[in-house]
């Protein structure tokens, strides 16, 4: 069953919706900045500079969200737009997030750790899940709603399954996608695994040191034929082919020969019914530590040998932690898409 | 029909290696938190020392689930509403309190949903299909989902699961946030689906979002399988239903409060089916107000 794109959105550090970004990347222009926030202000990250408020006010948003959830809503709105609900589609939203409301909890828990003072209602945002539901609410969406959490891979991950829930029959729309917003919990993660590169991050590069970090949210629309039929909205392009395989060699690297990439992308061009030679361009996740360029080289080497296609990484310009892939995607219109995964542990 | 190979539960129930945890079912134990095992039969002791809680169970879980199947998984899939909660807390307490410019890595790495996942792969060596599903209470319901596409898919033994673990702090945000008053409690519960015919499966789960009526929510699903309430041998169920069953129990007196409790109640169910006269057994899961999650066990 062939599945169809109908719809897209996303915001992150170098633009908000398709346009600007694409207007961004044209120009070479980088969202990667010092940092505006106190946990920020020491670091070159990709963020979107606009407080929630100003977000909210702009969006029109009126809920009470994290700001995991509100770049979810802003993105997920302009995906669904032209969309409406109906009873004849059944309809679902699959988020990702890996931060969740994190944004919030570490607020309080710092009041708390340092006062001794908190506001217990906050932490109603904590919860990855409610994310999901709210961006679900924004869109009035009331049917299946899902959240996957799988670091890097998350907003991948969420299109697979929403694929794969609509080829089983079980949905005949979906909005997927995911959301992360820059917190202090990821930036002094990031910090203790000493991969940060104090600089412009260089994927690809001889000279990359390691990655900065940033924030932003992707969401694409799903549909079946029948749904489009009743949707009436005209496809942008097809999902293909996916996969998701593990490299099961380290919880934080990735194996030398990329095996899990490896893996993944041949069961994605088999999903696809395609050949290496097929595919017109790659789009890595080029993370810029030199751990994960080696092995998605040598992942990709391994699959299209002499016929390596155009390959690059847009992280230099713009970053977005841990669910980048769904919004690159779309720089390229999906003139094919083919989705590969590797779950890095 | 997705027939269920073997399970394993670590929880506040003495379930693990039990071969019938439904006849064995006392109320919870309040002065322990989950029944477990020697952790050292399933993992090094140098890495054991490093493993929060719900880690050890997921692991153990999974690696017990994998000495009773004969072949490597093809997928995994694990549920968890609220995730590595022990190491969360442990690296916002670090970094927010540290003075030094190093910090150690391990909690942060550590506190990730799909850490639970990863020690599988890792500990089995499995380069499979790996997912992590986080939806609240839901979050083993949509795992369930999530494995069934895998057989659909082709795939033959597919490991699927959920794992909680409690932290002091969570009781500060009973009943408001952490719904329901039931003492809290950690657990976790894996299974192996496969597209071999064995004596029990799982016929049919709903993860169901906006609903006005549990009750007619539940007829509705059964109606989808010819079935009637009274054709419901037992109901395991989070809250009181205003519908009557022959045979009800009420699994948080059993687990405790956790959000993937009805992953336990599964397990529960199948092996009410495995030891008596009965064809079809209902999980209802009703924790978070108006979210739903069925699951319907059968007779092969």
């Amino acid at each position: 069953m062939e599945i169809f794109i109908t719809g897209y959105g996303l915001i992150s550090s170098i633009g908000i919706g398709a346009d600007e970004t694409i207007l961004s990347l044209r120009n070479e222009k980088s969202g990667i900045t010092k940092g505006s926030n106190d946990f920020s202000s020491k670091y070159l990250v990709g963020e979107i500079k606009f407080s929630d408020n100003e977000l909210k006010e702009r969006f029109g948003i009126m809920q009470n969200c994290s700001r995991t959830a509100l770049l979810g809503m802003i993105a997920a709105k302009q995906a669904f737009e032209g969309h409406s609900i109906s009873e004849e589609i059944k309809t679902g939203l699959i988020s990702s997030t890996s931060v969740g409301g994190m944004d919030v909890s570490e607020k309080e828990f710092r009041k708390y750790l340092q006062d001794g003072k908190q506001d217990l209602s906050q932490y109603k945002h904590h919860s990855s899940g409610v994310s999901s539901e709210q961006i679900a609410k924004e869109l009035g969406i009331k049917g299946f709603v899902n959240t996957i959490s799988t670091a890097c891979s998350s907003a991948a991950n969420a299109l697979m399954m929403g694929a794969r829930m609509i080829q089983s029959g079980m949905l005949d729309r979906v909005v997927v996608g995911g959301t992360d917003a820059l917190t202090s919990f990821t930036i002094n993660g990031f910090k203790s695994l000493m991969i940060f590169d104090e600089d412009w991050c260089k994927p690809f590069d001889n000279s990359r040191k390691g990655l900065n970090l940033g924030e932003g949210a992707g969401f694409v629309v799903l549909e079946s034929e029948k749904s489009m039929q009743l949707s009436k909205q005209k496809a942008v392009a097809n999902l293909s082919g996916w996969s998701n395989a593990s490299d099961a060699f380290h919880q934080t690297a990735s194996s030398p020969d990329g095996q899990g990439a490896q893996l993944s992308m041949t069961e994605a061009l088999k999903v696809a019914g395609l050949t290496p030679d097929d595919i017109d361009y790659i789009n890595a996740h080029g993370t810029a530590t030199p751990n994960n360029d080696l092995s998605e080289s040598q992942a990709i080497k391994s699959i299209f040998k002499e016929n390596i296609p155009p390959f690059s990484s847009t992280k230099a310009l713009q970053v977005i932690l841990w669910l980048h892939r769904v919004e690159l995607k779309l720089f390229f219109r999906f003139l094919q898409l083919t989705m590969d995964i590797c779950i890095r542990i | 029909m997705y027939y269920i190979h073997t399970i394993s539960s670590i929880s506040n129930q003495d379930s693990f290696r039990n071969n019938d945890v439904y006849s064995s079912l006392r109320k919870f134990d309040a002065e322990n938190d989950v029944v477990a095992p020697d952790y050292k039969e399933f993992i090094p002791r140098n890495a054991l020392r490093r493993l929060s809680p719900i880690l050890r169970m997921g692991l153990t879980c999974a690696m017990e689930c994998q000495k009773n199947t004969n072949a490597e998984f093809d997928s995994i899939v694990v549920g968890t509403a609220l995730g590595c909660l022990k190491d969360t807390e442990k690296f916002l307490t670090n970094f927010i309190t540290s003075t030094s410019d190093f910090l150690s890595p391990t909690a942060f790495i550590q506190s990730t949903h799909n850490t639970i996942g990863g020690q599988i792969s890792l500990g089995l060596s499995n380069h499979s299909y790996n997912m992590t599903h986080t939806q609240n209470n839901l979050s083993f319901e949509v795992s369930l989902i999530d494995a069934m596409l895998c057989i659909n898919d082709g795939k033959k033994n597919v490991l699927v699961g959920a794992a909680e673990e409690k932290i002091p702090f969570l009781e500060n945000l009973q009943p408001n946030i952490v719904a329901d008053t039931h003492p809290l409690a950690s657990g976790a519960s894996f299974f192996v689906l496969t597209d071999e015919k064995k004596s029990i499966g799982i016929k049919k789960v709903d993860a169901l979002f906006n609903i006005q009526s549990v009750e007619n929510e539940i007829k509705r699903f059964l109606a989808t399988e010819n079935l009637t309430v009274n054709d419901i041998d037992l109901v395991l169920t989070s809250n009181n239903i205003e519908l009557s069953f022959e045979k009800t129990i009420h699994y948080l007196q059993h687990t405790g409060l956790h959000y993937s409790a009805s992953a336990f109640a599964t397990h529960v169910g199948h092996d009410f089916l495995k030891s008596n006269p009965a064809n079809n057994v209902l999980v209802v899961n009703h924790l978070c107000n108006d979210k739903l999650g069925l699951i319907l066990l059968q007779k092969g």
